[in-house]
């Protein structure tokens, strides 16, 4: 995506859903580093990859073992392996290419973030982070797990951080309900806890370089790092969203951390912490809707880091709003009337991607308007009407001078036609090669046709086998047949029984336009049984001579969308 | 069959110190050959024709592997997936097909084009296939289900070439109508469009292999590279014979830096890439050369040629010692 004539404001924020994706019932979502491939987690413990690009399923991750509800997915850096939490207490480590489980290790309480060690390509360790105690640094070879410290507490008993909240009752684990994450190459991490402070850990000795407090003092309940590392935000319970400056340097951060705790060591540990604490972050910006005061949920930055986007917590909202950098409120998206439960930005694109408590995946873009004049190099677009003002010797006859133009193009400089241009969107493309950023696309056989005219319909089959891609796949190999679905234009449930695909619906919808809606209600009479006779088949073909011009018309009114 | 050109063309003025000499031909096809390309790893030759049928050959020892039918009117274009495990074949039965060539056998039809299909491509990640045809349009297909994702309004006359830039964001397209137009592959927004002073028929479009250059072939017997953000063509290539039929042009980069190209007169024209003269023509065809492929790794060409031939011939760049075998 280097080509200087793609349209200069690409780096801007989106403003309309322009598709969704379903696929069983959803609950989080993230992008690989390169937001090729999206990984979502679904309430019957199963992963779904997407192809962003052809927004279809690129592959499942499934297990017997694993059938709780996914609370969190994370992609490791170069996108060869997924961590997935779940309600069950587990993590499962997966790899990614060929759909197995590397790991699976169960811990004491169910962990509402996992977050895999940003820095190493086959990363070990995890961060875990529970509902309401103290995030845990799991290495997930042995399943070994540090628990982090929350809280400082000074040695001389001075001013003792006695908050009725953080009492280490012994045994039970106190309720301290803390965000963490790692920084950007995973030697620091940086904890909000619930007595509104920032805890800069180092994640190899799990000492407490620094303190930060927050203003408010309130509980953090997200702590987000910006693409590059340079900013950070937290979410906290006073309805703030803050946004720091990160002041250490992005590659060895750990090291200057203990160069600077190190040096003075006369000073009470909390007021020596505080005072790092001060060369690590800055304040930079408070984001709140003053009016309606509204708690934020799943707050996170633009791929650029321009823009930050917090999604309104209200009930039954989804309402994304969106601010600039220096603060203004320049969006305010709303969605259907399905409460919002997770949120993420693409990494290069000005795409939003949300997911709804119905367990629906939307797509928000940027309206595009159609550049004309990229049809036609020589036309010029105007805002408005302009006077056109003839030139004095317009309709002069001139013999030749006006059209002898300047062929002077040098013909004989050297063009590199090899050389590639490294990306400036990844600091360390580099290593880019071993770097996963799609699935092979194995195509899917088109279900044997019985007779000519089934051509038409089998193009469909293919597509309705596609909603449970690997499953329908899976049951061939296993020999089962694979049996076609009813409608062409309702994607009902696959053959295997086990999938329990109840909210079996079209793969992906784009915008309905008229006509598409009025077919699709004409189709819609048609009852959603999850395995059909063949004899179904039939209608759509009766409709038309050839089964081709159904799908063709149904096709071009759902695709005219994406036409000018 | 002479192996080198002995009447020297007047643009020719450094002659290749390797010149490339025939080594096999390839027989079988019953009617003109119409595309012939090497599998990304350079293992396998794949060539299309008017008979319906697509075979593949071995690079190596150029055995025959496979022989794919399934259409039902004849081939124009082909191409290999990045892993070369499937090919995907375009036709004028208005289907592009999708091959498996493990099974050797048709994996998937994609339908929808409502005029003979012209050319195709795969994406360098080979999720999705890009086609023209005389409908004027060009259609981005998903590999794996095989749904059409977008139709793009691309032209006013057939589409003649369609290409995919080396990280698969952009896909140009040339036409009839004498545009090359360049699309975002994410999007389908057309974000450029190539125009000359005269506006000749493009038979032939292709992306520059680093994918900042797009080589174009028109019906005026000339090729031309493109700067396509500036919108300015840097150089020209011409002396060949190109004003009836849609040949491909490619870029020979494994030896130095070449333009390789068919030719209405028989012959396959190699020109400098940076002088643009003519430094070869291989000669040995009996009708026009309306393909050719370079091998990614090998000094090999392959060219293919119309009806009076129906043959795919090979050529390589022989060392020193082994001239004249």
């Amino acid at each position: 995506m280097n080509a200087p004539i793609i349209d200069p404001l690409q780096g801007d924020f989106p403003e309309v859903i322009e598709e969704f994706l379903q696929h069983g019932n959803m609950k989080c979502i993230a992008f690989n580093r390169r937001g090729t491939l999206l990984a979502a987690g679904c309430a019957n413990g199963s992963c779904v990859i997407w192809d962003f690009e052809t927004r279809g399923v690129a592959k499942e991750l499934r297990d017997k073992a694993c059938v709780a509800p996914i609370t969190s997915v994370c992609w490791s850096k170069y996108g060869h392996y997924l961590l997935a939490s779940a309600t069950d207490k587990s993590l499962t480590l997966w790899n990614v290419m060929n759909g197995e489980k590397i790991t699976h290790i169960t811990l004491q309480q169910t962990t509402l973030h996992a977050r895999l060690h940003p820095g190493s390509c086959t990363p070990s360790l995890c961060l875990a982070c529970p509902l309401s105690s103290a995030p845990i640094l799991v290495d997930l070879n042995n399943g070994s797990s540090t628990v982090l410290p929350v809280s400082v507490t000074d040695n001389t008993n001075g001013n003792a951080v006695s908050h009725p909240r953080n009492k280490f009752s012994d045994g039970s684990l106190p309720f301290t309900p803390t965000a963490a994450t790692f920084d950007k190459h995973g030697d620091l991490i940086y904890l909000g806890n619930s007595k509104g402070e920032i805890l800069i850990v180092d994640s190899n000795n799990i000492r407490v370089n620094a303190l930060i407090p927050i203003p408010g003092g309130s509980v953090v309940k997200d702590i987000v790092f910006s693409r590059n590392g340079q900013y950070l935000l937290t979410n906290s319970n006073d309805r703030v969203i803050r946004v720091y400056e990160n002041l250490l340097p992005t590659k060895g951060a750990a090291k200057e951390l203990e160069i600077m705790s190190d040096t003075n060591d006369k000073f009470p540990r909390i007021e020596k912490l505080k005072e790092v604490g001060t060369k690590c972050l800055r304040l930079s910006r408070e984001f709140q809707d003053a009016v309606t005061k509204i708690q934020w949920k799943a707050p996170c930055f633009s791929g650029d880091g321009e823009w930050v986007i917090g999604a309104s917590a209200s009930k039954g909202e989804h309402k994304l709003y969106i601010w600039d950098r220096a603060g203004h409120l320049v969006k305010i998206l709303e969605g259907p009337k399905e409460a919002l439960i997770d949120l993420a930005w693409h990494p290069l694109r000005p795409l939003v991607v949300s997911v709804s408590v119905a367990g629906l995946v939307y797509i928000w873009a940027k309206d595009y308007t159609e550049n004309w004049s990229a049809f036609a190099p020589d036309f010029k677009e105007l805002e408005e009407n302009e006077e056109y003002v003839e030139r004095e010797d317009e309709f002069d006859l001139m013999p030749e001078s006006e059209k002898v133009k300047e062929l002077v193009i040098n013909q004989d400089e050297e063009v590199d036609i090899l050389t590639v241009e490294k990306d400036s969107a990844f600091s360390d493309s580099d290593a880019s090669q071993e770097e996963l950023c799609f699935l092979p696309a194995v195509p899917l056989p088109d279900v044997p046709e019985q007779q000519d005219k089934c051509l038409g319909s089998s193009l469909k089959l293919g597509d309705s086998n596609h909603t449970g891609s690997l499953f329908s796949v899976e049951a061939a190999q296993n020999g089962q047949a694979i049996l076609p679905a009813s409608s062409p234009f309702e994607v009902v449930g696959n053959s295997t029984p086990e999938e329990a695909v109840g909210t079996a619906g079209l793969k992906r919808k784009r915008k309905p336009s008229a006509k598409g809606m009025e077919l699709q209600a004409e189709k819609g009479r048609k009852p959603q049984t999850k395995n059909k006779a063949s004899g179904k088949l039939s209608k759509p073909k009766s409709r038309s001579g050839d089964g081709i011009d159904t799908n063709g018309s149904v096709l071009e009114d759902d695709v005219t969308d994406e036409y000018l | 069959m002479p192996e080198m050109d002995s009447a020297e063309p007047p643009s020719t003025a450094a002659a290749l110190s390797q010149p490339y000499v025939l080594h096999e031909t390839l027989t079988g096809h019953e009617r003109a050959v119409s595309a012939v390309k090497f599998s990304p790893d350079g293992s396998l030759l794949a060539s299309a024709s008017a008979d319906k049928i697509l075979r593949v050959w071995s690079a190596a020892d150029f055995s025959l592997r496979a022989e794919l039918s399934g259409h039902d009117e004849g081939i124009s274009d082909l191409c290999f997936s990045s892993d070369g495990l499937y090919l995907c074949s375009a036709s004028d039965d208005r289907t592009v097909r999708i091959w498996d060539l493990a099974a050797s056998a048709a994996v998937k039809t994609l339908t929808g084009h409502t005029n003979y299909v012209f050319c195709c491509s795969f994406n360098p990640q080979s999720n999705m296939i890009a086609s023209g045809s005389f409908d004027e349009t060009v259609r981005v297909w998903e590999a794996k289900s095989g749904k059409c994702l977008r139709v793009l309004p691309a032209h006013s006359e057939p589409v003649t070439a369609v290409d995919f830039n080396r990280d698969g964001s952009l896909i140009v397209s040339s036409s009839y109508d004498g545009l090359c137009r360049i699309w975002d592959a994410a999007t389908g927004h057309c974000v450029k469009t190539l125009i000359d002073d005269e506006s000749p028929p493009v038979s032939f479009v292709k992306f520059s292999p680093n994918g900042k250059f797009v080589l174009t072939a028109t019906l005026d017997s000339t090729l031309r590279l493109w700067n396509f953000s500036a919108g300015k063509f840097l150089k020209t290539y011409t002396g060949h014979v190109n004003s009836k039929f849609c040949i491909p042009a490619a870029f020979s980069v494994t030896n130095g830096k070449y333009i390789v190209s068919g030719s209405e007169d028989n012959c396959v024209y190699l020109w400098d890439l940076q002088m643009r003269k003519i430094v070869q023509k291989l000669e040995g065809h009996t009708d026009t050369v309306i393909a050719v492929s370079c091998h990614p790794s090998q000094n090999m060409i392959a060219s293919g040629a119309l009806g009076n031939d129906k043959t795919v011939k090979i050529w390589v760049q022989k060392s020193e010692g082994q001239l004249k075998d």
